[in-house]
């Protein structure tokens, strides 16, 4: 059966309440915009497959509630992903502010090695800012991360914050695949894969198509 | 072990047949009134001479177990000896009690009834007395008359189609007065059994124990068809127990063994049964129901028909505030203007609380202003699709907003948590008033209050006993998700947190609510409702070997897609399946509020354990029978 990737990376969306992780999601998977999203209860999670220098990346992106108290439960889901959006919302100090309880946060659940970024999101609502870009520049820099604003309603920055990041992973992969196989294998993230796909070849496929 | 004596010394050998709970003697010739509406089980009991008779048991007589920790023995309790009825000492107090029973010799019997709706059921063994009366809690006689039809031949009377006739003195029983040695359960050299029975008793005691018991009480439950050919004993009563659950897959295992045959029986459940939705509490039903000055008073009888067919929509408005508690339902139409003006008053001077505290204040106020951020946030984006609350400016959200940060200052410590917007808004969508929204949604805040506790405890608690449940009622189900790393339950999150407002439209929605407001026909019933949901997609889950994404993808996809009121009948079946299952635990009669009986089995230790670590496995799976 032929693949319809070559690698599959799970990423995940957290942050405060309201800043908005389904938006940034929502845009990035469908390319809309709906003022009036309703919040996230529980985890969901949606699917986009982009093209990276020659390679089919599927990403897995989950989305998750952002009220603290639900944070046992969404913590469940932090382990095996790769990448992690931190999500703050410029018009609101407090999301700022507690973005290093987050990265708190991913350093008690996730794994090491999880590659990071920093998005400020409703950058369009300039009138309303509280936390000015300088802010998020400085804070990326102390804990070394990458950091960009974006904004789901004008469709800014989204879709290369989400390139960025499934690159620096691609990298990463690779990077790690060479140090520990010189003879130049493929990743072993995208082997295990392809294994399960070989097992039980109506999943994942089956499913990808309905999404 | 300190009771050294086995099983044939205990005095009162008798064997429940099938038991149900939930009885309530309603009246008895020659019984004291005080022995009328207490509580207790109805049974149906073969006696050592078997001789079967029904017996109703109060439940004071059914006293807890004092050697749970022996487990051996523990799981000779399960599988219906009298024996856990025994908790050490014969007391006066157990005495009286057991002068208390009542016993009908089935031999005796003579015509028996059903009436009111399944809820009453009386027996009789002269011709034109009834004897004795019955009444079922949960409007389930009916399924004791069908057990009771597998031990009497019985003929409907032409007059009243709720009434049976034994017809003649029932040939089961005399088949049954064979003792088990005649009904030839082991072919093979009776000494040589023993003997084998004996040596693995000395190495294997537990597992021995076990299996000489499953071959004799399966016998019992499940009949003795196909007993006659003189063949290998494992080939035998897998032969028979296959018969008797042809409905399940994969119901029986046998495994070889060089030393001794184990045979491995997953309980299953009786069939489901179809009980069809009704139709809605009607205006005339509800006014028929209040007296002159307003009164509810045959309470129990509303919420039956409410849990039926729910209620009709033009009388929501009124009966909602029944269920969610606002309006007690003994209180006249004075007294409730009374209540009402009350509630106003409170209402508006919490209201006032944060209405009239100043910019300053707030900003010296973290705790508040966190609270409140947290509610624009979500009223802002609560159903914003339904006509009641779309557009820019809508008041009704303004009204949503108001409601929510007055219960802020209702129940500041809980505070606002995600979730409550939506439980909030179909009430208000309804009721269309500020403060009855407000007290009707304190209301239903009180039943789900632990969905919101601060470390989630309520709602991981709930998720492990719908993990147990479905490991009662769907095995196969259970056993798929524990193996694909979902035993946990978390993708059923949603449905809890908000009792499913996310997974149906508002019509459905205000359907579902007002049937679960009711709290019948059992505790926990929303848990039955998402067994009913995940067993009806138990084919798709398992044929398709979905994993731990897709299992979580697919319950998020079944949004907006699923039928309440198949669902509700589905749950009502499941219910009935459960309650009437001869294995039926304790660990599921606490979830389902029913009366313990006492037995432990190895499963339950796992109580407190993480619905992680999952129950089904096949190495319980003969503990239970």
């Amino acid at each position: 059966m032929a693949k319809t990737y070559d690698y599959l990376f799970k990423l995940l969306l957290i942050g405060d309440s309201g800043v908005g992780k389904t938006s940034i999601l929502f845009r990035f998977s469908e390319d809309a915009f709906n003022i009036s999203f309703i919040s996230t209860i529980g985890i969901d999670f949606k699917i986009r497959t982009i093209d990276l220098d020659g390679k089919k990346v599927k990403l897995q992106i989950w989305d998750t509630a952002g009220q603290e108290r639900f944070r046992t439960i969404t913590t469940a889901y932090y382990r095996g992903s790769m990448g992690i959006m931190l999500v703050y919302d410029v018009t609101n100090e407090k999301s700022f502010e507690n973005i290093k309880n987050w990265i708190r946060n991913i350093e008690e659940n996730a794994s090491a090695d999880v590659e990071k970024m920093i998005l400020g999101n409703k950058c369009d609502l300039e009138a309303k800012r509280q936390v000015s870009k300088e802010r998020g520049e400085q804070l990326a820099i102390e804990y070394q991360i990458k950091f960009i604003e974006t904004s789901a309603k004008d469709s800014l920055n989204v879709e290369s914050a989400f390139y960025t990041l499934a690159r620096d992973i691609k990298a990463k992969m690779e990077k790690k695949q060479e140090a520990s196989n010189p003879a130049g294998a493929r990743s072993g993230a995208h082997q295990i894969r392809a294994n399960e796909q070989q097992r039980k070849p109506t999943s994942w496929l089956s499913r990808c198509s309905l999404l | 072990m300190s009771r050294s004596s086995s099983a044939e010394d205990i005095p009162d050998q008798c064997k429940d047949l099938f038991t149900q709970d939930g009885v309530l003697l309603k009246a008895c010739l020659g019984r004291p009134v005080t022995d009328l509406n207490s509580i207790g089980m109805l049974c149906i009991v073969q006696n050592h001479d078997s001789s079967k008779y029904i017996e109703w048991r109060p439940n004071d007589l059914i006293t807890i177990d004092s050697d749970t920790q022996d487990q051996e023995w523990a799981v000779v309790n399960t599988i219906g000896r009298r024996q856990r009825t025994l908790s050490g000492n014969m007391t006066s107090d157990y005495a009286t009690a057991r002068a208390r029973i009542i016993k009908i010799p089935i031999d005796e019997l003579k015509t028996f009834r059903v009436t009111r709706n399944n809820q009453q059921m009386q027996f009789s063994t002269k011709p034109g007395v009834w004897q004795t009366t019955f009444y079922f809690q949960h409007g389930n006689a009916e399924i004791f008359v069908a057990y009771l039809k597998n031990h009497v031949k019985t003929a409907k009377t032409r007059h009243d189609r709720n009434t049976y006739v034994v017809v003649e003195p029932n040939i089961e029983s005399q088949v049954l007065n064979k003792s088990f040695a005649e009904l030839d359960i082991f072919t093979e050299n009776t000494t040589d059994v023993v003997w084998n029975l004996v040596s693995n008793f000395k190495q294997r005691p537990y597992e021995t124990t076990l299996e000489a018991f499953s071959k004799l009480t399966d016998i019992v439950y499940y009949g003795n068809e196909g007993m006659n050919g003189k063949r290998d004993v494992s080939e035998e009563v897998a032969d028979l127990l296959t018969k008797s659950m042809s409905a399940m897959e994969d119901a029986t295992t046998v495994t070889k063994n060089e030393e001794y045959e184990v045979i491995s029986v997953k309980p299953t459940l009786p069939p489901r049964p179809c009980i069809p939705r009704g139709t809605p509490l009607s205006t005339e039903k509800w006014e028929g129901l209040q007296d002159t000055e307003g009164r509810v008073t045959e309470v129990e009888g509303v919420k039956q028909l409410i849990f039926r067919g729910g209620v009709a929509h033009s009388i929501r408005q009124s009966v909602w505030k029944y269920l969610l508690d606002y309006y007690p339902w003994h209180m006249t139409h004075a007294e409730l203007r009374q209540l009402t003006k009350k509630r106003t008053e409170e209402y508006f001077s919490m209201k006032l609380q944060w209405r009239s505290m100043t910019e300053g204040q707030e900003a010296r106020f973290s705790e508040y202003r966190d609270r409140k951020s947290l509610v624009e946030k979500d009223v802002n984006r609560t159903d914003r699709t339904h006509p009641f609350f779309a557009g820019d400016n809508n008041p009704n959200l303004v009204v949503l907003q108001d409601i929510l940060l007055t219960y802020v200052m209702y129940n500041f410590d809980l505070g606002y948590v995600q979730g409550m917007s939506d439980i909030l808004a179909p009430l208000l969508l309804l009721l269309g008033n500020e403060v009855d929204s407000f007290w009707c949604f304190v209301g239903f805040m009180d039943k789900i209050a632990t969905n919101f506790d601060m470390d989630q405890a309520g709602m991981k608690h709930q998720l492990l006993q719908l993990q147990q449940l479905l490991t009662f009622a769907s095995p196969a189900l259970a056993a798929h998700l524990a193996q694909k790393d979902s035993g946990n339950m978390y993708f059923c999150f949603r449905w809890l947190l908000v009792w499913f407002k996310r997974e149906f439209s508002h019509r459905d929605i205000m359907r579902l609510w007002e049937v679960l407001w009711t709290s019948l026909p059992c505790a926990n019933f929303h848990l039955l409702i998402c067994v009913a949901i995940l067993d009806a997609e138990k084919d798709i889950l398992i044929s398709k070997d979905y994993g731990f994404t897709e299992i979580l993808k697919h319950v998020n996809d079944l949004s907006m897609c699923l039928d309440v009121d198949k669902i509700l009948s589905t749950a009502e079946g499941i219910y009935h399946q459960v309650v009437s299952a001869p294995h039926l635990t304790d660990q599921i009669r606490i979830i389902l509020g029913l009366p313990t009986l006492g037995i432990t089995t190895s499963s339950q230790s796992e109580d407190e354990e993480l619905a992680t670590t999952s129950t089904a496995g096949p190495s319980n799976g003969y503990t239970r029978i």
